[in-house]
């Protein structure tokens, strides 16, 4: 009974998620049908099981540290699904059974591994997984296109983005990398003008990254993923040398080849000019319908929104992956997407917290790295969304309907929750 | 009939907004008590001690002065102890002051004279909390919060 009364705060504020998960789907029931029945509960109910069933398991486990992270991640799951519901009733059941398992991921990272400080021994391992990965939708059976980028591999009807766990997987490689070799990136000798220039060896695995994203650009045609990719591995790196030079040459890389890439390739000069221009005459209707729509939805919104079932969202093409932040932003108002975005920020404020308290380089450099994941990629669709920068196909990490993101981003979850554990073991805190 | 329904369904989605803010509000206190906690679990003066010489006929050491004290601290008669005493009815490694899950204890080495906690003679490792007075022989230490 101890163990079950250490998370007591977890629990609390899972009942306000399930308050606001179940009253979320009764709103958009009841404004769709002009009326209410009780079956329709049976999904957030559902989903609000799991994540107490989830909390039971973390308690009945002895599982020490951080009470945050599971209900905010359960929130954002929650919001996702009241906005399936919304925008694509047809996938719910879909995203539900993702839920489910998403998390079971959760549950078997938590058990497995045993230590997580071991899975620094198998960087090359998990580099080459995510190299494989990463190349396996240019393969030409499984591999497909989806709307002009080649990111997903197929196998009967399931279809998965390997992307999505190919992040994970990078980030403990270069968690363990950059623990093994920062003093010598860190500290070099050699520098020219203000510029350090670290020994060929230890600079090749970088060049090697910048080589691989930029050959999943091409290939791929992913500008997200590129994005993505490029900014975990700076800020990584930034995290382990404190060398703010890496970084400014990883961005002048980026500008460089992104405008090589607009030069050279269509699909990302039409993402361009219709982020530069979505309302000129011929991209409105055209290219830049979706980006147009997404902007009047965001528009019609005002501070407190049009009231849940209540906007115009099927407006917006493909809206369920790419656009719910405007949805949300539209019947929930100015009010709701900073709560939204509030959310984010706590989340990534508690696993930039986690990794600061963290033991061991490996286990600060993963937990910092999980967490500017969620940030990076949250700060991107959302950006994108409104019109900040270019539209990119990263999902709004929890909430879009998508299950290999839904997945990941919950094992992504359990890590951090694993390494606080180990911070409040090693300092005897509950 | 149609009107109440639109009323109960806005209010429905008011409930959902404020839903929204209330779990956020709640999160940010977990969040914040959590760190209020950690701090004074880190609080790195909770368990740093100092022993404050309050009585020492010999003068050395003197009276008042301050020996910050190691996890694991000797106290003796020799200079090499962390605590040196001259004093005749000291022994060579007297007793020793150790920090135990947070606690400060301390331990005779089987001393010729005996180490005393608040004028009791210790017979076992014994636990001492700050304010604690420690004698051997004629000189008698103050166990203080903080650092040297």
């Amino acid at each position: 009974m101890i163990a079950l009364t250490r998370r007591r705060p977890e629990l609390g504020l899972l009942f306000w998620v399930a308050a606001l998960g179940i009253t979320g789907s009764v709103a958009v029931a009841a404004a769709e049908a002009a009326g209410f029945r009780p079956q329709q509960l049976v999904i957030p109910v559902t989903f609000v099981i799991v994540a107490f069933v989830l909390h039971v398991f973390l308690a009945v486990r002895g599982i020490r540290g951080d009470q945050l992270l599971l209900p905010i991640a359960a929130a954002l799951t929650a919001l996702g699904l009241v906005l399936v519901q919304r925008l694509a009733t047809n996938l719910l059941l879909q995203q539900l059974s993702w839920t489910l398992i998403a998390a079971g991921a959760f549950a078997a990272t938590i058990l497995i591994p045993r230590d997580i400080t071991a899975l620094s021994r198998f960087k090359w391992t998990w580099a080459l997984l995510g190299v494989l990965l990463l190349m396996s939708p240019l393969l030409p059976v499984i591999g497909r296109e989806v709307n002009g980028a080649r990111i997903w591999v197929g196998l009967g009807t399931v279809t998965f983005e390997p992307w999505e766990a190919v992040k994970i997987l990078l980030v403990i490689f270069f968690a363990a990398y950059l623990e093994e070799f920062r003093e010598v990136l860190s500290q070099t000798q050699r520098r020219f003008g203000p510029i350090p220039v670290p020994p060929l060896p230890y600079f090749g695995p970088i060049i090697a990254m910048w080589a691989i994203a930029m050959v999943v650009m091409v290939f791929e045609k992913d500008l997200g993923a590129t994005l993505l990719f490029l900014g975990i591995f700076l800020a990584m790196l930034y995290l382990a040398t404190g060398e703010a030079f890496y970084t400014l040459i990883g961005i002048a890389m980026l500008i460089v080849g992104g405008f090589a890439a607009y030069q050279v390739f269509g699909h990302v000069a039409a993402r361009v000019d219709v982020w530069l221009h979505p309302f000129a005459e011929e991209v409105r209707f055209g290219t830049g319908y979706q980006l147009v729509q997404g902007l009047f939805a965001l528009a019609n919104g005002g501070l407190f929104g049009a009231g849940l079932g209540n906007g115009m969202p099927e407006r917006i093409p493909v809206v369920w992956s790419d656009f719910v932040f405007d949805a949300f932003a539209e019947e929930v108002g100015f009010a709701g997407a900073l709560a939204l975005l509030a959310l984010y920020l706590l989340f990534v404020y508690r696993g930039m917290l986690i990794a600061l308290r963290a033991p061991t380089p490996f286990l600060q450099l993963l937990a910092a790295g999980l967490s500017f994941i969620v940030a990076l990629q949250t700060l991107v669709i959302v950006g994108g969304n409104a019109r900040l920068i270019p539209l990119t196909g990263i999902t709004l990490p929890f909430v879009a309907y998508g299950g290999s993101s839904l997945v990941t981003n919950w094992m992504l979850v359990a890590l951090l929750i694993r390494v606080s554990d180990v911070t409040a073991r090693v300092r005897g805190t509950p | 009939m149609e009107i109440t329904f639109a009323v109960l369904l806005w209010a429905v989605r008011i409930a959902f907004l404020l839903l929204l803010y209330l779990f956020l509000l709640r999160a940010f206190g977990v969040l914040h008590r959590a760190l209020v906690a950690e701090r004074a679990a880190d609080a790195p003066t909770r368990a740093i001690g100092v022993l404050v010489v309050e009585r020492s006929p010999g003068h050395a050491p003197r009276v008042g002065e301050r020996f910050s004290l190691r996890a694991s601290t000797s106290i003796g008669r020799d200079a090499g102890n962390d605590v040196p005493l001259s004093d005749e009815a000291a022994s060579a490694r007297h007793a020793v002051l150790e920090l135990r899950e947070d606690e400060w204890w301390v331990e005779d080495l089987g001393s010729t004279n005996g180490t005393l906690v608040n004028g009791t003679r210790i017979e076992r490792a014994e636990r001492v909390r700050f304010g604690d007075e420690l004698a051997i022989g004629r000189i008698a230490m103050r166990l203080e919060k903080g650092a040297g």
